[in-house]
């Protein structure tokens, strides 16, 4: 593919072969079946946290998304259990939605910056909350539940992908429809970052001024790049309702928004990657440490404050370059 | 026919400060107008008005024809005047280079989502850029730096790369923000040469700085300003022998004034 | 309508305290604590072990209250924050770090005092009954009490040799360590007095509404509103914000009765246009 370096083309591929191939592999003959389920669940955050990561990269913290993964959520379980549309259709619909709708809040909040763009961000995951709690169609804080399995996906008379109803293996099959979505997610983040769109954000989050006097249109760049980590984030909660099938106003909440930061941060906000990394450190963390069990959160917190301590830029600043390669912009 | 830059009646207030009260002068296509004036004198505010970085109070700044105070910043570059700006401003995680390349926004004929997909306009965009980039670099003597990191420059060729950043949206207009500012004789004179190729390469260039002896060299004409007033205008020689800029400037050193 | 407005500066005094503790720590360091709404349940927390378990006089509670959490702000900012600020320039690596002081006062609070409701027996009995206005006495002295550690603390900052020396550094971090002003000294000053304000508002609603673990993370956002609706950074913005928010919050909910969550909705939803007009607040300094 175009703009790639030959090392990083055949890291990817071996990558993604690692992920579809030898881990389904090597769940299956551990026979440790729940870590499929651990997997998707850091998947679909991890595509939720890249949507952060872009925000990150224009330049404003986006404690919010949490917001966006729950629209996403309820647009798709709606769409699913009140109009019988299929999962997907109902699933890029539910990200197209979370665009409108950031669009529609990011022209204001956008021109704000720093910790004060932060604050509102982190007021708009409670507002959503409260939305879904007061909305008759959200089924307030019943949340809905049944929401059915994704379908078959047929086109043109070939079925693409089986009925969900008809798999043997479903926490694998939605393993990879997890994977497979952040592969394409990240795929589309990095091709963003090597383009001349990430140099543009790159302007952005450096001086907004001197980007306004080269011609560039930053307010309508801003918001752009706002609609796209918004549409992230509701893709991740769309995929939430399809596997554990039902919502609740409380699936998403400021502490998921900030452990999205999280993962950005401590994977390292100068890489395209690093949302991964992290999600997948902290999520893992987080489970390996249940063992601790009342202990867990005081351990985890603890070395999460080491990590900042000891390594302000993220993991990945401890990677060396030839990896680092996927939008080092700083 | 429409005056290439015309600055009429600008005025512009601060709650009960007056910073800039009706200004008016014009400047011709082809030619290196400066304003200066003590200090605070207004230049700054001015230059910020008529780049549209600030809202007028009363009066308007027309660009052949078109008015273009008020407007939005990427708007008033979009129609062919392009501001620099005082201190590093630059993109300093990106190479020399770079900073040049991203520069040439104005001139992309590949949509966005081109450049997404890398169509065969993004590609020859890019590949158009950075000849462009290269050339705008060697023109500013930056050629040998082009790899560094921009944060990475000294002062004089931070300056240089302002203004080739500038140049890289092919301007008819560039205002140059206190180019001189902070600069030793040498550093002044090669920044003056800098200067002329802009103007040589077909951009008008309006300044506005404070170092005499480098504006007294440059300049085709120049506009003076004191207390947000305009109190003169003239050829370099009209100016040194003007009463009221000379009064303006009483109590200031003499080697300031650059005779 | 007299009660709701009664009721509103009572709340109002209570969150003016949240609010200029927060508000405290952003001057001066341009960090937004995270944590300030676990430092409120911790203050609530220690005076119940004072107070409501070893029965010790509630104002030796509150001093208790006070002096842990001025400890816990000065350890935060000594060896966690400052480290941080040093090496990384960043907005976000403050705000992580404080994110995760949040988590871990989250973890020592619910280690040491459980997940259990707590509150404290009244510490005075009686109801002031003026017909229109009816208050327990506790909530007027309660409230009371919150009036004069504002009063306090406002006349510290204005004529106290550290108070003048936070003000200084809050202005112009450059220009105050020129005139000899011991930033790190005064940043941890700030940074213990900030968490302070914040135990001790807990101190004094716990013998009022209680408290629990789970509050920790709404009280922190109810004080980020409460400095953004008065201005970032500024002393009378937090008190204009605590009082206001305790007034709307008071006024919304006597007209909308049980319906709590759109009273919340509605006071968000405002709060987010009223940012997306005025960014600064109603007072605060315009930033760029």
């Amino acid at each position: 593919m175009i703009g790639m370096s030959r090392q990083f083309m055949l890291s990817s591929i071996l990558f993604v072969f690692v992920l579809l191939v030898l881990v389904p592999l090597a769940v299956n003959m551990s026979g440790r079946q729940d870590l499929f389920y651990t997997l998707t669940s850091v998947a679909l955050l991890a595509i939720a946290s890249g949507g952060v990561w872009l925000t990150f990269y224009i330049g404003r913290i986006n404690i919010g998304q949490g917001a966006f993964s729950l629209l996403g959520g309820y647009v798709s379980a709606i769409l699913m259990v009140h109009y019988g549309v299929s999962f997907w259709l109902a699933l890029p619909i539910a990200g197209i939605a979370c665009s409108i709708v950031s669009v529609l809040i990011g022209l204001p909040i956008l021109r704000l910056r720093g910790v004060y763009f932060a604050m509102t961000s982190l007021v708009l995951t409670q507002v959503m909350q409260l939305l879904a709690l007061a909305l008759p169609i959200t089924n307030g804080a019943k949340g809905m539940v049944s929401i059915p399995l994704p379908g078959a996906l047929t086109l043109f008379g070939v079925t693409l992908i089986p009925d969900f109803a008809t798999i043997g293996n479903l926490k694998q099959a939605f393993y990879f429809l997890a994977v497979v979505l952040m592969i394409a997610c990240y795929a589309g983040l990095y091709r963003l970052t090597r383009s001349r769109l990430g140099a543009i954000c790159v302007s952005l989050q450096q001086n907004e001024e001197l980007s306004a006097s080269i011609g560039i249109n930053i307010a309508a760049m801003r918001v752009l790049a706002y609609a796209v980590s918004s549409f992230l984030g509701g893709i991740g909660g769309a995929i939430f309702v399809a596997i554990s099938q039902s919502i609740y106003p409380s699936s998403f909440t400021v502490t998921d928004s900030v452990n999205f930061m999280l993962n950005c941060f401590l994977g390292g906000l100068g890489y395209v990657f690093g949302p991964m990394l992290g999600t997948l450190v902290l999520y893992f963390g987080w489970d390996l440490l249940y063992r601790t069990a009342d202990y867990q959160l005081l351990i985890f917190s603890s070395i999460l404050i080491a990590l900042m301590l000891v390594l302000p830029n993220g993991l990945l600043s401890l990677r060396l370059k030839a990896l680092a390669k996927g939008g080092h912009y700083g | 026919m429409a005056e290439f830059l015309s600055v009429s009646g600008v005025t512009r207030r601060f709650g009960g400060l007056v910073a800039v009260n009706n200004v008016s002068f014009n400047v011709r296509e082809g030619e290196i107008m400066t304003v200066i004036g003590p200090n605070g004198a207004g230049k700054s505010t001015l230059f910020k008005l008529i780049c549209s970085f600030l809202r007028t109070t009363e009066g308007e700044v027309r660009f052949r024809g078109e008015k273009i105070s008020d407007l939005a910043p990427h708007i008033v570059a979009r129609k062919g005047v392009v501001r620099t700006f005082q201190e590093a401003t630059i993109f300093k995680t990106m190479t020399v280079r770079d900073n040049v390349i991203v520069a040439h926004h104005l001139r992309s004929k590949a949509s966005l989502f081109g450049y997404f997909l890398n169509s065969a306009l993004a590609r020859s965009d890019n590949a158009a850029f950075r000849e462009s980039a290269d050339e705008i670099l060697a023109t500013m003597g930056l050629s040998g730096l082009a790899d560094e990191l921009a944060m990475s420059l000294p002062q004089g060729h931070l300056r240089a790369l302002g203004m080739a950043i500038g140049l890289a949206s092919n301007p008819m207009l560039l205002l140059l923000d206190e180019p001189f500012a902070g600069m030793n004789h040498e550093e002044t004179m090669q920044a003056v040469d800098l200067v002329r190729c802009v103007r040589d390469r077909g951009v008008t260039v309006l300044l506005v700085e404070h170092d005499m002896s480098a504006v007294m060299k440059i300049s085709e004409r120049i506009v003076v300003l004191n207390f947000g007033e305009k109190i003169a205008q003239g050829t370099p020689a009209e100016i040194q022998s003007n009463e009221r800029v000379i009064e303006a400037y009483l109590g200031v050193e003499d080697d300031s004034i650059g005779l | 309508m007299e009660q709701a407005l009664a009721n509103g500066v009572y709340l109002g005094a209570q969150y003016a305290l949240i609010a200029l503790g927060l508000t405290l720590v952003f001057a001066l360091m341009n960090v937004l604590n995270f944590a300030h709404g676990q430092m409120f349940v911790l203050g609530g927390f220690v005076t119940y072990t004072v107070y409501g378990q070893l029965k010790l006089p509630y104002w030796i509670a509150l001093v208790a209250s006070a002096l842990t959490l001025a400890i816990v702000g000065a350890l935060f900012e000594k060896f966690l924050f400052r480290t941080v600020l040093k090496r990384s320039s960043r907005d976000e690596s403050t705000m992580l770090l404080a994110a995760g002081t949040a988590f871990f006062l989250d973890a020592v609070i619910l280690l040491i005092f459980g997940e259990k409701q707590r509150g404290v027996p009244k510490i005075v009995n009686g109801i002031l009954d003026l017909d229109v206005v009816i208050m327990p006495y506790d909530r007027l002295l309660i409230g009371a009490l919150a009036i004069v550690m504002i009063v306090a603390f406002i006349l510290f900052m204005q004529f106290s040799k550290p108070g003048r020396a936070m003000r200084a550094l809050a202005q112009d971090r450059t220009a105050a360590q020129l005139m000899g002003v011991e930033v790190e000294r005064y940043s941890m000053i700030g940074f213990a007095l900030g968490a302070m304000l914040a135990g001790l508002a807990g101190g004094l609603l716990v013998a009022i509404t209680g408290v629990n673990s789970g509050i920790g993370g709404p009280i922190s956002i109810k004080a980020f509103m409460m400095v953004m609706i008065g201005g970032a950074g500024v002393i009378s913005g937090a008190i204009l914000g605590g009082f206001i928010l305790g007034m709307v919050e008071a006024l919304l909910l006597s007209v909308l009765h049980s319906y709590g969550d759109i009273t919340y909705l509605v006071i968000f939803a405002s709060l987010m246009v009223f940012l997306s007009i005025r960014p600064q607040g109603l007072v605060g300094k315009p930033w760029g």
